[in-house]
């Protein structure tokens, strides 16, 4: 009997533990990629349980089933249109009230489903009782009560989501409206039957009386009298209740949650506060926040850069090491150079991808798991929003100073496209370790710490004006915050590691080929001679415009691969370390603020074309181009005029 | 956070309670999102987060420099930039 496969997906609020149970089921045969032509992850498991083959998806953690975000979308079409069997809904039950807000909208897409009601230990701890059974009678649908980070209820899960997907979809309770709503859904769901769409029939007419954009504007494409006939409904039903439709069914969902919560849910608050509030309120007080939000930063970075850095060294050593046994195989001709560029090519991406990038993402999912990444976003918030961004952007931010790759795949937690594009551009103009190289080792070594610190505040200044800038330029709203703070909890070792481990391998998929064609194009460059006639077609820009030797246009191009190239290979062309001898103090500052913004390097555009797509990158590259170009020149004329 | 004398049963923003009072929602103002149809600004959002005219909200905290509000609705704790916040009108609960 050949096994029979059956599809479930994981649906839920933020924050409720879903990627926990996603990771306890599905072990270790995970597939994470993109949503077809989005940007937003998407993340699927397979499982073999008695005679199944249960294919798992983790949709996107969301708020309701509205149209606000991508993932909503995303989200809910992806339930109407390919129908998985069962639809597993993750419930916090710590915070029962607004997770039913969400369990009965997923309810009105009319998919067969299962509540995990998860979370239970927290719960209690806050002193909540649920009376399971009476929840699962009021709303007609299987309920499960799990602990999934210590694995409680995990098989009863699965037995129950067998059961569903074999006896077929249960209907489950209807939600009703008040009378007057439920009327003009019945006469909308009359016009409704006679169209093929996707979405079932009486979800289609609540969403058009809420006004729904994506649902409104399909239906006025199959059927325009529809979407009128419906619009003057919802004008109907404004006029009688003197608030807008949207906000009557919403006020009326809740309130028939809150009936449900009502009888199922009793609250004894416990006499002393837990340790976790505590916690909470140590981390989020308005003077002491500050300091401890300083310090866990602070070694963060500390351990990510020292760590990494040790570990890339050690990588590095180890590698070049083998540098003499392949020139020793190929020689140190044409051949023996050019795989020698893709080994330099392996190296730079190995010496980035798996020091630096791996301890970083276990942090920030310990971060975010643990609950205190939404603390600092609370503490930041003010600051950030004079950039347009909230709160979250700041750590990808500070990140950026250690390496701008991990910071660019940090964006991830930015909410929507536009602030992650944001967040996106603006790390990139942050200078990184590499960069503070150069900026050291040319500008503070023959300069003086004043200057160095002058490039950092004008930086700053331009990164802020830039972000100010892009703010504006973006089409869309700017997001506000809005976000829950849940209970502090011990992040679940085993999911941050297992996130770690399949982001990095997505990472190294779309950065390693990219790394290593970069490098053997730039080597075969060399080996063509190709470089110097470049240096001589970029010397318009390099000689004329920035002022700079000749030299420096192949230097920038190596740069690309690494920044800190830059620096090694124009000490490397020149013959010499003492940069005093070739460049004036203006070549100096001007060259430094060319390498402080001229392009992302390669690594961090595969993290780029990872977060935003193939377009935006492309944008910002060009963008970056033109603007560093453009002010190292402005700088070389202003310098001139200052210093001599 | 602003300190301004509140009266009975006047409609302020959410902005204006103290730390620890509680206010009861009685409307969303502005954030229509543009045009017709485009009703998905930010009263809806607030909605589906939970106020609902009637709800009460307890303001915990205040975060500085014109920071988020840290707040309890529905069970649920929430941080709310102010420029939401302020969107938001109560009418103040009695002490009790």
């Amino acid at each position: 009997m050949s096994k029979r496969k059956i599809t479930v997906a994981l649906a839920g609020n933020a924050n409720v533990g879903k990627s926990v149970i996603f990771n306890q089921l599905t072990g270790l045969h995970q597939h994470i990629g993109n949503w077809p032509g989005k940007t937003v992850e998407k993340a699927e498991g397979t499982l073999y349980y008695k005679d199944y083959v249960i294919d798992i998806i983790d949709l996107p953690g969301i708020y309701s089933l509205s149209t606000y975000s991508l993932e909503e979308l995303i989200s809910r079409r992806y339930i109407a249109v390919e129908k998985p069997d069962v639809v597993v809904n993750v419930v916090d039950a710590s915070a029962l009230e607004r997770n039913l807000f969400f369990t009965i909208q997923l309810m009105e897409l009319e998919a067969p489903m299962v509540i995990a009601l998860n979370q239970m230990d927290i719960a209690r701890k806050k002193g909540i009782l649920i009376d399971v059974g009476k929840l699962e009678e009021l709303l007609g649908i299987p309920i499960v009560p799990t602990i999934a980070i210590k694995g409680v209820g995990l098989t009863q899960l699965l037995d129950k989501i067998i059961e569903v997907a074999e006896k077929g979809r249960k209907r489950c309770v209807e939600i009703k409206y008040g009378k007057e709503i439920e009327e003009r859904i019945a006469k909308l769901t009359e016009m409704i039957k006679q169209i093929n769409y996707h979405y079932p029939i009486r979800y289609t007419a609540i969403k058009l009386l809420e006004e729904d954009k994506e649902i409104v504007e399909e239906i006025s494409k199959i059927n325009p009298q529809i979407a009128s006939f419906a619009r003057n409904l919802a004008t109907e039903i404004e006029e009688i209740h003197g608030h807008p439709c949207p906000s009557v069914m919403t006020s009326e969902r809740y309130e028939k949650v809150t009936c449900i919560v009502r009888e199922v849910q009793r609250i004894t608050p416990p006499l002393k506060p837990s340790i976790e509030e505590m916690l909470h309120d140590l981390t989020t007080h308005r003077i002491l926040g500050y300091p401890i939000m300083i310090i866990t930063l602070l070694s963060i970075f500390y351990t990510v850069f020292i760590f990494g850095g040790y570990i890339s060294e050690l990588l590095n050593g180890i590698f070049y090491g083998f540098e003499s046994s392949i020139s020793g195989i190929f020689g140190v001709g044409v051949v023996g150079s050019l795989i020698w560029s893709i080994m330099e090519g392996v190296i730079a991406g190995v010496t980035i991808a798996i020091p630096y990038i791996a301890p970083f993402y276990v942090i920030l999912y310990m971060l975010e798991d643990s609950g205190y990444l939404c603390r600092i976003a609370f503490l930041m918030d003010s600051l950030m929003h004079r950039m347009g961004l909230h709160g979250k952007a700041f750590i990808p931010i500070i990140l950026s100073y250690g390496c701008n790759v991990p910071a660019c795949l940090g964006c991830r937690i930015m909410e929507t496209e536009r602030e992650r594009l944001l967040a996106v551009f603006v790390t990139t103009l942050i200078p990184c370790a590499a960069r503070t190289v150069i900026i050291l080792g040319l500008v503070g070594r023959f300069l003086g710490i004043e200057w160095v610190l002058a490039l950092y505040v004008f930086d700053l200044i331009v990164i802020f004006l830039l972000g100010r800038l892009a703010f504006k330029a973006l089409p869309g709203e700017p997001a506000a915050l809005i976000m829950e703070m849940p209970t502090y909890r011990i992040p679940h070792l085993k999911t941050v590691l297992k996130q770690t481990f399949f982001r990095l391998t997505e990472f190294i998929k779309i950065a390693f080929p990219l790394i290593i064609a970069g490098s053997f194009i730039i080597k075969s460059m060399e080996v063509l001679g190709l470089l110097e006639i470049i240096s001589t077609m970029l010397s318009p820009i390099t000689v004329a415009w920035l002022g700079l030797p000749a030299i420096t246009g192949i230097t920038l191009i190596f740069g690309i691969l690494r920044k800190e190239l830059t620096l090694i290979m124009l000490s490397t062309l020149l013959g010499t370390m003492d940069f005093s001898i070739i460049l004036t103090p203006t070549q100096m500052i001007v060259f430094t603020i060319v390498t402080m913004f001229y392009i992302p390097c390669i690594s961090t555009i595969a993290a780029l074309i990872k977060e935003v797509g193939w377009k935006n990158t492309l944008l910002i590259t060009v963008f970056e181009i033109v603007f560093a170009i453009t002010l190292g020149g402005v700088a070389f004329r202003i310098l001139t005029l200052i210093i001599r | 956070m602003e300190q301004r004398k509140i009266s009975n049963g006047q409609e302020v923003p959410l902005t204006w309670l103290r730390e620890g009072e509680v206010g009861i929602v009685s409307s969303i103002r502005g954030g229509y999102g543009r045009g017709h149809g485009a009703r998905w600004g930010a009263e809806k959002r607030l909605m589906d987060m939970g106020f609902t005219p009637g709800t009460e909200v307890l303001v915990v905290k205040s975060a500085p420099f014109r920071g988020p509000l840290e707040v309890l609705v529905r069970g649920t704790r929430l941080a709310l930039g102010r420029g939401l916040a302020e969107k938001i009108f109560v009418v103040k609960k009695r002490d009790v």
